[in-house]
């Protein structure tokens, strides 16, 4: 659970998480529910909501993760419709397609990067301080959703 | 036994005129991840020009677009799934699926298995298997992108599926098949009639295991996209006759089975069956089953 509450924290984040409705496996953390918890078996392949996983001691968090932590207070950064795009495609956010900042404008800081509807569509890290020219990139993109479809390839 | 020409044989001698088909794209809403979430305005947005599937209360057939619709942050973030407009009926047969044990035994790549999440609001259990453990981990994707919080996945075979020892009220069967050829533009040359014979005797199997797996009072719906009787109709036949099991009434999009199948009667219940012969669809066969009652 260390690893979830870790990443958490760099965004400025706190996670409650339940520890006997966590489950580990193959480096993989999922969380259950109740019913879940009273049917699970040892072998299972993947189990109620994803959470992420650890690899090479480095956590990389799942889309559910970057949601829950997106429903409360945190680094987020809003993006016009276009910026939005880019950032799925893999871009990174120039300042002048941030809308709104929430949380710590910092350079170094990790942000969520949320659309125009509030959803979550990644993170990346504030490569310069929020405040910067409408030229520069502010944050570079460390995942994006678009991942599911280059998972696929 | 095998060849274009054989099958469309098969198909008028079962009273449809073979004729080419060109399948249109379909999606289906996740409608707990888009409530309220005013989809269908946002994808019109994008160019994605959207028409309801009559028979479907969450189905809609893209008429045009400007765009994938497989690649849009709406897509991306679970607001829809894109499948097949008949493939989207299997899970809309089940009566009240919220807070029940489900059973999906052939699961990946997992589109029946996010849209059963849906209909149960991610309430109760979903448990979810498939034979192929290459094909788990695009299940797994499609659970993640659409934030399915209710599902147990085991790399295991629907043969099998009884060592997990539990009892399921709802299982879907939506069985490997033979396919068919609105799906799969080279489906003549590489079917035959022994792959057919093969599938539907996989097909008992299956279904003989799910029926040790199903509570006295539960629900299986069967679902295949082949059209050869054998792995539809003659298969329930069977079914009503070895595993104590009756065909529900269901009030479907399609026609109604066959009872005739190249002259021999099967069971009157099978017409409860459905039958979807391929034209804006493709094809498909779906019928609900329940133990009988006395014989539970």
């Amino acid at each position: 659970m260390k690893p979830i509450l870790d990443f958490a924290f760099q965004f400025g984040a706190k996670i409650a998480l339940n520890a006997e409705l966590m489950v580990k496996k193959g480096g993989r953390y999922f969380l259950l529910n109740e019913n879940l918890k009273r049917l699970i078996r040892r072998d299972f392949y993947y189990a109620g909501t994803y959470l992420g996983k650890v690899k090479n001691g480095k956590f990389f968090p799942s889309f559910n993760l970057l949601a829950m932590l997106a429903k409360g207070e945190a680094n987020k950064i809003v993006v016009d419709r276009k910026a939005a795009w880019l950032f799925i495609c893999g871009r990174d956010v120039f300042r002048r397609g941030v809308v709104a900042v929430y949380g710590s404008r910092r350079k170094g800081a990790y942000t969520l990067v949320l659309n125009e509807f509030g959803e979550c569509l990644g993170f990346g890290k504030i490569t310069h301080g929020l405040d910067a020219e409408e030229t520069q990139v502010v944050v570079k993109n460390i995942s994006d959703v678009g991942d599911f479809l280059r998972r696929e390839v | 036994m095998s060849g274009k020409e054989f099958f469309v044989n098969r198909y008028e001698q079962l009273g449809w005129k073979f004729k080419d088909v060109e399948l249109r794209q379909a999606i289906r809403i996740n409608v707990t991840n888009a409530e309220g979430k005013n989809l269908e305005e946002r994808l019109r947005s994008l160019g994605v020009q959207l028409e309801r599937v009559p028979f479907l209360e969450t189905g809609y057939w893209v008429s045009s677009s400007k765009v994938s619709v497989g690649a849009t942050a709406e897509y991306l973030l679970g607001l829809y799934s894109i499948q097949e407009a008949a493939a989207q009926i299997p899970a809309t047969l089940f009566t009240a699926l919220q807070n029940k044990t489900v059973l999906d035994a052939c699961a990946a790549p997992g589109g029946k298995t996010v849209q059963l999440a849906d209909l149960m609001s991610n309430t109760g259990v979903i448990v979810a298997l498939d034979i192929k453990k290459r094909r788990l981990a695009a299940l797994s994707n499609h659970l993640e992108r659409c934030h399915v919080g209710n599902a147990l996945v085991y790399h295991l075979d629907a043969r099998q599926a009884s060592r997990l020892n539990l009892k399921f009220s709802r299982i879907l069967l939506d069985v490997p098949c033979s396919g068919n050829f609105a799906a799969d533009t080279e489906w003549f040359e590489r079917r035959t009639l022994k792959d057919v014979e093969r599938n539907a005797r996989l097909q008992r199997e299956i279904l003989t295991e799910a029926v040790a797996c199903l509570s006295d009072d539960g629900e299986i719906v069967y679902s295949t996209c082949s059209l050869e009787p054998e792995e539809n109709e003659v298969n329930m036949d069977w079914a009503i006759k070895h595993l104590n099991l009756q065909i529900e009434e269901i009030d479907c999009h399609g026609q109604k089975g066959l009872t005739d199948v190249f002259g021999s009667q099967l069971d009157v219940s099978v017409e409860h069956c459905t039958r979807i012969w391929p034209a804006e669809t493709q094809g498909f066969f779906v019928c609900k089953l329940k133990k009988r009652a006395g014989k539970r």
